[in-house]
């Protein structure tokens, strides 16, 4: 092949790689757009994903969606080969239901936490922010009992902000009620969800979690969703 | 000279001999561990005699329980054939190869079964015999063996000597002039001392695989302490942080007073970048964040994790944390699902029924009655080794909340595995 027939290949292979919204980044390539959860109606929500070098936060109760949502931004994260870390001082994320969601485990750093974690979960997510290594940073205080959260000093979520700010990271706060979130991050309040069943009797099956989710300072956008069953 | 060095008895540890020869002269050519050849060009200063290199050889060789056969030629052949074939000491005059070598058995020369076969069908026995063999016969018969073979009979060289390069101790020691307390100004002594040590590394194409610190302190002990990463690295600035991380969980009890560093060398990583693949985390970055990470990757709770092999649910192995190339270009995800929020372990429950069916959940931070429900779905395992069983439901509770319960018909208890979410 002529070395014009291989440039004019090269820079063919280049577009395509770099048009296609799934292309991994390329090296010095800085990624600025924020990240999508692949779930139409909350990313609408949330104007295309959770931004970058801020502190976003999704809460809310029970069995509201909250932990799928989250692993369905890390699963898109690890399959464009990013790494992402997963800060668990109540040592709640189940691997299996990683995996279901598309998470690459391999590209997945898993902290686990023991009783009363909370202030190491919290060093230990400065540190990965610091490390610069990750994508997206997820901590998951919504097992933390209200008590623990309320006696953390003010200056907690703020120093967590500073950390992420100076870096291209997303920090994902998931939460049981509003905690904190960054001046440019989002806050995704999810509202009590209606588990889908289909069948009956002895073969009666989960078959999904219908929720809604609000977003917006001042809460003034809505939506819904569907999570499939695991 | 040469001089040809040889045990035929088992060797306490393969370089043996190589340690012995290397304190006679610095030019040794390893041939395995036994024989090793010296060479001794430029020692008869040293030593009046050949027999008396030869005598103080085999001394040092026996206070080593090494029992080593000499043998000192002109040549490097002759030294060669002769220390395998005679025990003690073998001294050749320059000009008497030959004739030296002539009663030998032609065996001597290595020539492999085939060869070895021929010249014993055709009667030669010896290196003499082998040696009255003409020339040019022996080339048109064996090819350029033979021409080799007939000059080594006779204690001709066929190559030259090639020693074995000295190895590198890659080590730097710091005498402080004033014993230093804590870590702050340790951390710039040490900086002083790795960055001379990595660059010598690095000129040797090798990076530190390991770093072994020894502090003298000034109670006259000595703090010990190695640190391994995940992957070997040639950055001062890396290996600098490892250490005082791994000094602030260990510190030394006194003031220090001396700064011994060696590492362990191992070829250095060559890596191909690709264009058009994502970039891999810098390993050296990498092994600094799980090493900052302190208690939480010493203690296994960092790390990745790996489904096992196994029906049984929630069975996982924690690993360590070192994501390679991404194999494959991106797939379809699966949509979004619910996940489960799992309980560890799994929180015991008083569970009512009613019609075979559970219609009160009441559990440590679970309680209520249950509106839905979807189930049971029996699963069963490893029955060959202690078993586990399951009778399992998914129920909605009145107060709120999406359980996954199970009855366990081995321990005859209801639990609550997680909460989906």
């Amino acid at each position: 092949m002529s070395a014009p027939a291989l440039k004019k290949k090269l820079e063919e292979l280049l577009k395509e790689r770099r048009l296609r919204s799934e292309a991994p980044p390329l090296h010095g390539e800085r990624q600025t757009s924020p990240l999508a959860s692949g779930i139409g109606p909350i990313d609408g929500l949330v104007n295309g994903g959770i931004p970058r070098g801020q502190l976003s936060e999704i809460h809310g109760p029970s069995s509201s969606g909250r932990t799928g949502i989250a692993l369905s931004l890390v699963a898109r994260s690890t399959v464009r080969g990013a790494l992402a870390a997963w800060v668990d001082p109540s040592d709640r994320l189940d691997p299996g239901s990683a995996q279901g969601a598309g998470v690459d485990l391999e590209r997945l750093l898993w902290l686990r936490g023991r009783e009363g974690a909370l202030p190491e979960a919290l060093a230990a997510t400065v540190t990965l922010l610091d490390a610069g290594l990750f994508e997206i940073v997820v901590l998951d205080v919504a097992g933390v009992a209200t008590r623990d959260l309320r006696r953390l000093p003010g200056a907690t979520w703020i120093r967590l902000q500073r950390a992420v700010a100076e870096t291209r990271a997303a920090l994902l706060l998931v939460a049981a009620a509003h905690v904190a979130t960054g001046p440019c991050g989002v806050r995704l309040a999810l509202e009590p969800a209606r588990p889908r069943w289909s069948g009956s009797g002895p073969g009666r099956l989960l078959s999904g979690l219908g929720g809604g989710a609000v977003a917006g300072r001042h809460a003034t956008r809505r939506a819904g969703f569907e999570l499939a069953a695991l | 000279m040469f001089g040809g060095l040889h045990s035929h008895r088992e060797l306490p540890s393969p370089t043996a001999l190589l340690e012995l020869a290397r304190e006679f002269t610095p030019r040794v050519e390893v041939l395995g561990p036994t024989p090793v050849l010296l060479d001794l060009r430029g020692l008869g200063r040293a030593w009046p005699t050949p027999e008396a290199f030869g005598s103080a050889l085999i001394d040092a060789g026996r206070a080593r329980s090494l029992e080593p056969r000499v043998a000192l030629a002109w040549t490097r052949a002759a030294a060669l054939i002769a220390v395998r074939a005679r025990d003690g000491l073998t001294v050749i005059r320059a000009g008497t190869e030959a004739a030296t070598l002539a009663p030998l058995p032609v065996a001597l020369l290595d020539l492999g079964a085939d060869l070895g076969e021929l010249l014993a069908r055709w009667g030669v026995r010896t290196l003499g015999e082998l040696a009255a063999l003409p020339r040019s016969g022996l080339a048109e018969r064996l090819g350029p063996a033979g021409p080799r073979l007939w000059r080594l009979a006779r204690g001709e060289d066929d190559a030259p000597l090639v020693p074995a390069p000295e190895p590198v101790l890659f080590e730097v020691t710091l005498e402080l002039d004033w014993p230093v307390d804590g870590l702050e100004p340790l951390t710039f002594l040490l900086a002083r001392v790795l960055e001379p040590l990595c660059a010598s590394l690095k000129r040797r194409g090798r990076a530190a695989a390991a770093l072994e610190l020894t502090l003298g302190l000034v109670d006259t002990s000595r703090h010990e302490r190695r640190v391994r990463p995940a992957v070997p690295t040639l950055d001062p600035r890396t290996w600098r942080t490892l250490l005082v991380l791994d000094l602030e969980a260990h510190p030394p009890r006194d003031a220090i007073d001396r700064i011994r560093v060696r590492a362990e060398p191992t070829p250095a990583r060559i890596e191909q970048l690709s264009l058009l693949d994502p970039s891999l985390p810098s390993p050296e970055r990498l092994a600094e964040t799980l090493a900052r990470l302190g208690e939480w990757a010493s203690s296994g709770r960092a790390g990745s994790v790996t489904l096992l092999d196994t029906h049984r649910p929630g069975a996982f192995a924690m690993g360590s944390f070192a994501p390679g190339r991404v194999r494959d270009a991106p797939g379809r995800l699966p949509g979004a699902r619910l996940a489960l929020r799992a309980f560890r372990p799994p929180r015991s429950a008083h569970v009512e029924q009613r019609g075979g069916v559970p219609v009160l959940v009441a559990a440590p931070g679970v309680q209520g009655a249950v509106i839905e429900r979807a189930g049971p779905w029996h699963a069963s395992g490893d029955w060959w080794d202690g078993g586990w069983s399951r009778e399992e439901w998914d129920v909605a509770l009145r107060g709120g909340g999406l359980f996954r319960i199970f009855r366990d018909p081995l321990r005859g208890g209801w639990y609550v595995e997680g909460e989906l979410d």
